[in-house]
């Protein structure tokens, strides 16, 4: 990821290289228990072929972000600010219609369930053709039947012809995701964002699903942004890594970096938490204690501090919230908020 | 530092790591006695074919399972969706009836027992199910959830039942106080405590844990698991863990047994299986986990991809049921004419395959070594639990 120059006007040159740019986008919902604050002023860039996983627990905001950078957010939620460049062009501001022309044309999703984005009474087919004709209404018919077809024998389904005219329950888990990926790709989208598109899915079918991605990055070009709770498909999948908690991106940077020195103490209590057979002799797996906190009632200072195991004594943490550092760590930059960031990122064991 | 003081260190360190052997309660136990056995288990289900006119049919959903099961161990069944775990479960508990075959629990064969019997028979062998948000009444409170089993089997009288479950929900972290609400007022981790204290609360000898982690998020998978471990430790409890994550049954169990479409295709326990594994099955299942490490990507790159999905059930082929994917075996005449025989390979070693061995199983050393630099030189900080 890059960092444009917040002071100077974005370079035109360099912001059409930038498959997406994402700027101070924030996300609130009006509840009867307050104001959620779901995604809180994330900022990050993504150059076409570039694969992004965001991780977190549930809760954290990964697919409030999803949701709020294709401008799906409903009511009581809304975007309170920032700005969603695609390729260039600022979509924070078009309109229902105008997005409906930018969402599966420039931009497109996949969701973890893929019953939810496949209509049970169309055949696959249909839909397929479907997807193509509200981005080309030129597209006669026939055409579209052959470039659905084409669709799926991209994602790995044989007898593509034939199997068009299935219905979604004829498909198996793994093959419904693929058509929900093929739906995705239909009209070679700048950046494809996938919401847990794995998690479904047994591990062989996940290894198929992601080998399908690598092909789509590959020859398409698209920038992916992988949301997942796995940092296991984020070191096979990704090349840089967001670490989101309580709707911040506490630690950003390439992956290397976040398996070999995670920076933020949030950051190294996901690893850890992953059952590690090696490990089993260090007795019960370190846990994360508590829960990511209330978004409506967020605490003054740090929001993972009342978790932390660094900053829970800590008053600083409680007090005031960190900033961005930028830090050097032995596998290159990271961006990380926490008050420790500059000392972890060199002395590993810090307060422990 | 003198001789006996030094001694002394030692032994607090060996009582130490007594004390953490028993909460953590892993490592290769000695044989145990067997306390569940599965004798060439069949079940089969009556299914409509495609065509909505078609005839029903019998699909073959386990094909002949035998295992047995050892006191105080946790033993793993493992496979993708559609190999027959689940079902497997609910035929040991006797929630399912098999079709062939029998289930035996500490020697009495379930099919034999009559009501009474049964009754009886289901307090010492409990059942945990994996959704944690469909499996609790929503109109009970907690309490009352973990009351009930007290009451259905008639276990003291209502102060005492009481009492036996707020002490149950307490080994599981939960308060008194949050005794008095309704599941909808609970996280996912905490409704699956509630669903294991459920289960807990009769003192079953086995428990059978159908995916209970895999609806959670991985900070509370980490605590579920502390808990079911300490659980196991306290009461010298016999799991039969069912995942499909194979990183948590690694973690998790002690034998393991790895199934693909009804049938046991290797079985060992949890070092061999996962050091040596040598079913090709086994051995793609293996590799095909993402490892949180270091060059994830390469690994990938490197490693061999099965072709197609796991077959439909009922359409099996006349030889082994993973030769139209195996990398190993496919097309090759024995493979696709002749089921292989589950045959002891050595130590108990089972493996059903006509070439084990040769597929090379995955290289295990980045886990530990690429992956952990920083949290290996780290002192442990406690997260807490």
């Amino acid at each position: 990821m890059t960092d444009t120059d917040p002071a100077g006007m974005p370079d035109a040159v360099e912001d059409d290289q930038l498959a997406l740019s994402v700027r101070d986008l924030s996300t609130v919902f009006d509840t009867p228990r307050g104001h959620v604050e779901a995604v809180r002023s994330v900022s990050f860039d993504l150059r076409p072929t570039e694969r992004l996983g965001v991780v977190g627990e549930s809760g954290s905001g990964k697919s409030a972000l999803a949701l709020s950078i294709l401008g799906l957010i409903e009511p009581p939620g809304k975007v309170a600010g920032g700005e969603v460049h695609v390729g260039g062009r600022d979509i924070s501001k078009l309109s229902e219609r105008e997005l409906m022309k930018v969402r599966g044309k420039e931009i497109a999703l996949v969701l973890q369930d893929p019953m939810s984005a496949l209509d049970p009474v169309k055949t696959i087919g249909a839909q397929l053709q479907e997807a193509l004709s509200v981005h080309q209404p030129e597209l006669r018919r026939a055409a579209a039947r052959r470039r659905a077809a084409e669709l799926l024998r991209e994602v790995d389904i044989s007898e593509a012809e034939r199997r068009l005219d299935d219905y979604p329950h004829q498909y198996s888990g793994g093959m419904r995701q693929r058509v929900a990926i093929a739906i995705a790709i239909a009209n070679n989208p700048r950046v494809l964002i996938a919401d847990e598109p794995t998690t479904a899915l047994d591990v062989t079918t996940q290894a198929q699903v992601l080998g399908l991605l690598d092909r789509l990055v590959e020859e398409h070009r698209t920038a992916v942004i992988l949301i997942t709770h796995n940092l296991g498909i984020v070191s096979e999948f990704c090349d840089s890594v967001a670490v989101m908690y309580a709707g911040r991106f506490v630690e950003t940077s390439r992956c290397d970096h976040i398996f070999l020195r995670p920076t933020h103490p949030y950051s190294e209590a996901l690893l850890r938490c992953v059952p590690n057979p090696e490990k089993l002799a260090e007795g019960p797996l370190p846990a994360i204690s508590g829960f990511p906190p209330d978004l409506a009632m967020l605490p003054r200072g740090c929001s993972f501090a009342p978790r932390c195991p660094v900053g829970r004594e800590i008053a600083q943490c409680h007090e005031s919230a960190p900033e961005r550092h930028d830090v050097d760590g032995p596998a290159g930059p990271a961006t990380v908020e926490c008050h420790f960031a500059v000392q972890r990122s060199v002395e590993p064991a810090v307060a422990g | 530092m003198s001789a006996a003081e030094r001694r002394e260190g030692e032994e607090a360190q060996q009582a130490d790591a007594e004390t953490r052997q028993a909460t953590v309660a892993t490592g290769p136990r000695s044989e145990g006695e067997e306390i569940l056995r599965a004798e060439g288990l069949i079940k089969d289900f009556a299914v409509r074919g495609e065509d909505r006119m078609a005839r029903r049919r019998a699909v073959r959903v386990l094909d002949e399972i035998s295992l047995s099961v050892r006191k105080g161990e946790s033993f793993g069944l493992v496979g993708e969706s559609g190999c027959g775990k689940s079902t497997l479960a609910r035929c040991l508990v006797g929630l399912l009836e098999p079709t062939g075959g029998r289930v035996v629990f500490d020697g009495l064969d379930l099919a034999s027992l009559d009501r009474e019997q049964m009754r009886a028979m289901r307090r010492r062998l409990q059942f945990v199910f994996q959704d944690p948000f469909a499996s609790l009444d929503p109109r009970m409170t907690a309490g009352s959830i973990v009351e009930e089993p007290l009451l259905v089997h008639g276990e003291g009288d209502r102060l005492q039942r009481r009492r036996s479950a707020l002490q149950m929900l307490a080994e599981v972290g939960l308060t008194p106080e949050q005794a008095s609400r309704r599941p909808h007022a609970f996280s996912g981790g905490q409704r699956q405590r509630i669903g294991i204290a459920r289960s807990f609360v009769l003192r079953p000898e086995v428990a059978i844990l159908d995916e209970p982690i895999s609806a959670l998020d991985v900070s509370v998978q980490a605590q579920v698991l502390n808990l079911l471990r300490r659980l196991q430790a306290q009461y010298g409890l016999t799991y039969v863990f069912i995942s499909h994550d194979l990183a948590v049954a690694e973690y998790f169990c002690d034998r393991v047994a790895v199934l693909y479409l009804g049938q046991v295709m290797e079985l060992a326990d949890r070092e061999t299986l996962f050091r040596k594994p040598l079913h090709p099955y086994a051995v793609s299942l293996l590799s095909a986990v993402p490892v949180p490490a270091l060059g994830g990507r390469q690994r990938r790159a490197e490693r061999p991809q099965l072709i197609g999905e796991v077959g439909a059930v009922g359409a099996r082929p006349a030889g082994c049921p993973f030769e139209p994917r195996c990398p190993v075996g496919k097309g090759r005449a024995i493979c696709k004419g002749e089921r292989p025989s589950l045959t002891d390979s050595g130590r108990g070693h089972l493996v059903a395959c006509h070439f084990p061995g040769e597929l090379a199983p995955p290289a295990r050393s980045g886990q530990a070594a690429a992956g952990d630099l920083r949290l290996a030189a780290a002192t442990p900080p406690s997260f807490g639990a």
